[in-house]
């Protein structure tokens, strides 16, 4: 059944008003609190920036324009072009810069101090610029100084920095530019005035001659260490560059030597006589030195204190452990080793002990050298065939493979670990080693030009 | 039924009794008539008893009550329906116009009252015959239980029950009542099995106290049915309004100061509706919003505000995004790949980022540097890749004034 309550009809009419202005009132007040609540929310709202979130970008070369170098002398006129050429080819070889060239600049600057017509260098796309001034003293001394803006920002990046030198050392001194302004657009200490220890093969593959050689990293200013009377190899820079470490055969057994770079003197470290000893490298202190000592159908990894001589044996197992490189830090070394039956990277504390195996993909790992940031440590891996460079991190993971060929090997960090130089052997009778660097990240693969055939590089320290 | 069925064995047994005495003591007449002189001897005492019938009315008046003008009580039919609320018993009528009927009397005094019963004199046999049957007692409805028989009374006494109506037929009338009729408790059945006590469980889940809720006005009741065709319209709307569209922002246009309420009820033609409360609440709404914001509640137009609307679609935000992404040069290799940093600028109506505007609001996941290196290259990608302006949506200004881009490059790095 429906009962219906009326209840309005039995209202009386005061009662209809005074209902009625309740339910207004209400009403009102209800808007008023909704009017007032969204205008509380609107307004941090209103204030609140529209946040967008990139995660994808681009990985191309960043355009920069070096113009030459304005010389503020007579003398300083052969120079600037020079100077401007090196400098732009040091950024060109990273791969993470590429040059505008100077035909499609829209104006020229005429004076190291008049202001930078942005706009003029946006038209053409150029991120980075480049000036410079180059004056030549009485005497044969340069003076090379120089800016770098943010062309949209509008903004130099950094202060002006000036070099000075002499004529001789131009290239270094643009290298230093180089570096400088590698540093200032990436953040990152630069390598390009930085030289490379490798060993100089000349001759057929079956009568090959071998010598110690030292260049700028860039191939330019080789200077032979050596002669080629005997075999050298695995010459290893000091942490500063004043020494080197190698491995010769001069009195027909393979031992270790230490090579004066100033003075290309050389000497034979102590070790037992008829012992052979390979794979030398400095330790971060430059104050000793660890290698290999192959006794028989043993190898094991030694260190030496190479003011007194003392050797400590690190391993002993009855594998081959040989291609030990300190970490940065000299705590730890990482080396090869097949105690497991093949040949893997471990790594072990610098004073010896219990290793830990770091690597476990398919293929056979060697000659691991530890980066000088610490992060990564770069190896050779031989699978199926082929070599590789790759990196991984210190604890195995995260490996990556950068390069692919015949024969790569003997990897070599650049100062600031950014950049490996390896050794690359073409196949057959004719075949040659030659220099590569590449990035890192896998990009930018290069050859380094060398005068002759060139393998086993160590990339020393900046200058 | 067990009960009716005393009460009629009570009945007879009573009318029996009294026809045997009768009977009896005529036959004893009669032969005294007949033999006694041939006797004569001195006639034996013997009792007798006066038997009259009298009505409720006279026993009434005999006893001191109050005697009604009509003798056969008549069942008021309003008594019926008030009987459910006491079903134990009937419920005692009003006095003004319910009899005293025996059966359906709260006291069974005045049934058995022996001593006016004796009182008055009356021939026996003339009343015997007046005595109708035992009349059968209200049957109340089905769901009221009986009444409690009347208490048996004096054997000697014979009481004449009041002209029994028939059963009252209920009225119809059109009354709701405001409660339902309880139902009655059901009879208890003894089983011949036994069951063990229920145990409570040791954990048992006790009920959630219910929250206590206040007690509803009791629905009212009328007395009348009004079926929905009979009532009048409650004024509600019969059918939905139309939605009114999305209110303007203030624009230029609509500077313009409001004009009272009372100027403008020509131009709402809503005779119908009860005009006044929006406009009403337009002003209070007003009212509220000049005291939220500070403002007085005078209706004086505000400066001219940027142009503002809905929040960036996602295909405007993203457009933004591909922009920025394309001239975002990251060096994989680097420190500065590993950084995220969060960049605020802030927005020229072009559409291009305010001179000197782009700053770093934070970072994470390198050194000073390296977070110096990653931003720069963030402003160098939001500087490039403008141009001429992003594409934004002028009339969203106030959306995009201030733009707050993260630049992560976990993906890209890896």
């Amino acid at each position: 059944m429906s009962v219906k309550h009326p209840v309005t009809q039995v209202l009386t009419a005061p009662a209809l008003t005074a209902q009625g202005l309740t339910a207004k009132s209400l009403t009102v007040l209800c808007a008023a609190l909704a009017v007032l609540m969204a205008g509380l929310l609107a307004l941090p709202a209103k204030a609140a920036p529209l946040r967008i979130e990139i995660t994808e970008g681009v990985v191309e070369p960043l355009p920069f324009a070096v113009p030459d170098f304005i010389p503020e002398n007579a003398a300083a006129g052969e120079w600037g072009n020079r100077l401007a050429q090196v400098v732009a080819d040091d950024l060109n070889g990273t791969g993470l810069f590429i040059q505008t060239p100077q035909d499609a600049f829209i104006s020229r600057p005429t004076s190291f101090a008049a202001p930078v017509q942005y706009n003029d260098w946006k038209a053409i796309n150029v991120q980075a610029l480049i000036m410079g001034a180059v004056t030549v003293g009485d005497g044969g001394q340069l003076t090379v100084k120089f800016r770098v803006y943010d062309v949209f920002s509008g903004q130099e990046l950094g202060k002006g920095l000036q070099f000075q030198g002499t004529t001789e050392g131009w290239r270094r001194m643009a290298h230093k530019v180089a570096d400088a302004v590698y540093s200032r657009i990436t953040g990152e200490s630069g390598y390009f005035d930085s030289r490379v220890v490798y060993v100089s093969e000349t001759g057929p593959k079956d009568d090959r001659k071998k010598r110690l050689a030292i260049m700028d990293y860039d191939g330019a200013n080789v200077q032979y260490l050596t002669d080629s009377s005997s075999i050298v190899l695995a010459p290893r820079f000091s942490p500063t560059g004043d020494r080197v470490l190698y491995t010769s055969y001069a009195t027909g057994f393979p031992r270790i030597h230490v090579l004066d770079v100033g003075n290309t003197q050389s000497r034979i470290l102590e070790s037992q006589t008829g012992v052979m000893s390979f794979a030398p490298r400095f330790a971060p202190n430059g104050q000793t030195a660890v290698f290999s000592i192959s006794e028989g159908a043993n190898t094991d990894i030694f260190t030496m204190d190479l003011a007194s001589g003392t050797t400590r044996r690190l391993t002993n197992t009855p594998a081959i452990e040989t291609a030990p490189s300190y970490s940065p830090d000299g705590s730890r070394i990482v080396f090869e080793s097949d105690r497991s039956g093949s040949q893997q990277l471990y790594i072990m504390p610098a004073g010896g002990g219990e290793a830990e195996r770091i690597s476990f993909g398919p293929g056979r790992y060697g000659t691991p050298v530890w980066s000088p940031r610490g992060d990564l440590i770069a190896f050779t891996k031989q699978h199926k065939g082929r070599f590789h460079i790759g990196v991984m991190r210190t604890d195995g993971s995260e490996e990556r493979l950068l390069t692919a060929s015949f024969l790569d090997e003997g990897p070599t960090w650049a100062p600031n670990g950014r950049v490996i130089m390896f050794t690359r052997e073409t196949q057959g009778a004719s075949g040659q080693a030659s220099l590569y660097s590449v990035d890192v990240s896998g990009r930018s693969l290069r050859r380094v030009r060398t005068p002759d055939a060139a393998s086993d590089p160590s990339w020393g320290p900046l200058q | 039924m067990s009960a009716d069925q005393d009460i009629s064995e009570e009945g007879r047994r009573r009318l029996h009794f009294g026809f045997y005495l009768s009977g009896a003591a005529h036959v004893g007449l009669i032969g005294w008539l007949l033999i006694g002189p041939l006797f004569q001897v001195e006639p034996l005492p013997f009792d007798v008893t006066t038997v009259t019938t009298i009505s409720e009315a006279d026993y009434a008046a005999l006893s001191g009550q109050v005697a009604p003008e009509e003798p056969a009580p008549e069942v008021v039919p309003e008594v019926a329906p008030t009987v459910p609320d006491a079903p134990e018993e009937p419920a005692p009528p009003a006095a003004e116009d319910t009899p005293p009927p025996a059966p359906v009397e709260e006291s069974p005094a005045p049934v058995t009252p022996p001593e006016p019963v004796e009182e008055p004199p009356a021939p026996a046999p003339e009343a015997l015959p007046e005595v109708p049957e035992p009349p059968a007692p209200v049957t109340p409805p089905d769901d009221i239980p009986p009444p409690e028989p009347a208490p048996p009374a004096d054997e000697d006494v014979a009481v004449v029950l009041p002209e029994v109506t028939p059963r009252p037929q209920p009225r119809p009338a059109p009354r709701v009542a405001p409660e339902p009729i309880a139902p009655p408790e059901p009879e208890v059945v003894i089983e011949d099995t036994t069951q063990d006590a229920v145990v409570a469980e040791e954990e048992a889940p006790t009920p959630e106290p219910q929250e206590e809720q206040e007690a509803a006005a009791e629905e009212e009741a009328t007395s009348e049915i009004v079926t929905e065709a009979d009532e009048a319209p409650s004024g509600a709307p019969e059918r939905s309004v139309r939605p009114r569209g999305r209110p303007r922002t203030p624009t230029a246009v609509a500077e313009a100061p409001t004009e009272s309420p009372a100027e403008t009820p020509a131009e709402t033609p809503t005779p119908a509706t009860p005009a006044p409360a929006p406009e009403d609440t337009a002003d209070a709404v007003a009212d509220a919003l000049a005291e939220a914001l500070g403002g007085s509640s005078d209706p004086t137009p505000a400066p001219a505000a940027a142009p503002s609307g809905p929040p960036l679609t996602a295909g405007e935000r993203e457009n933004l995004r591909l922009a920025v992404q394309d001239c975002w040069v990251i060096d994989v290799g680097s420190a500065a790949a590993r950084v995220t940093v969060v960049v605020t600028m802030e927005m020229e109506q072009s559409g291009r980022v305010a001179a000197n505007s782009i700053r770093l609001a934070g970072s994470d996941g390198g050194d000073a540097r390296a977070t110096e290196v990653a931003f720069q290259a963030a402003r160098r990608a939001i500087i490039r890749c403008q141009k001429d302006g992003y594409a934004l949506p002028v009339d969203k200004y106030d959306q995009w004034r201030q733009i707050e881009m993260t630049f992560n490059p976990e993906k890209v790095s890896r």
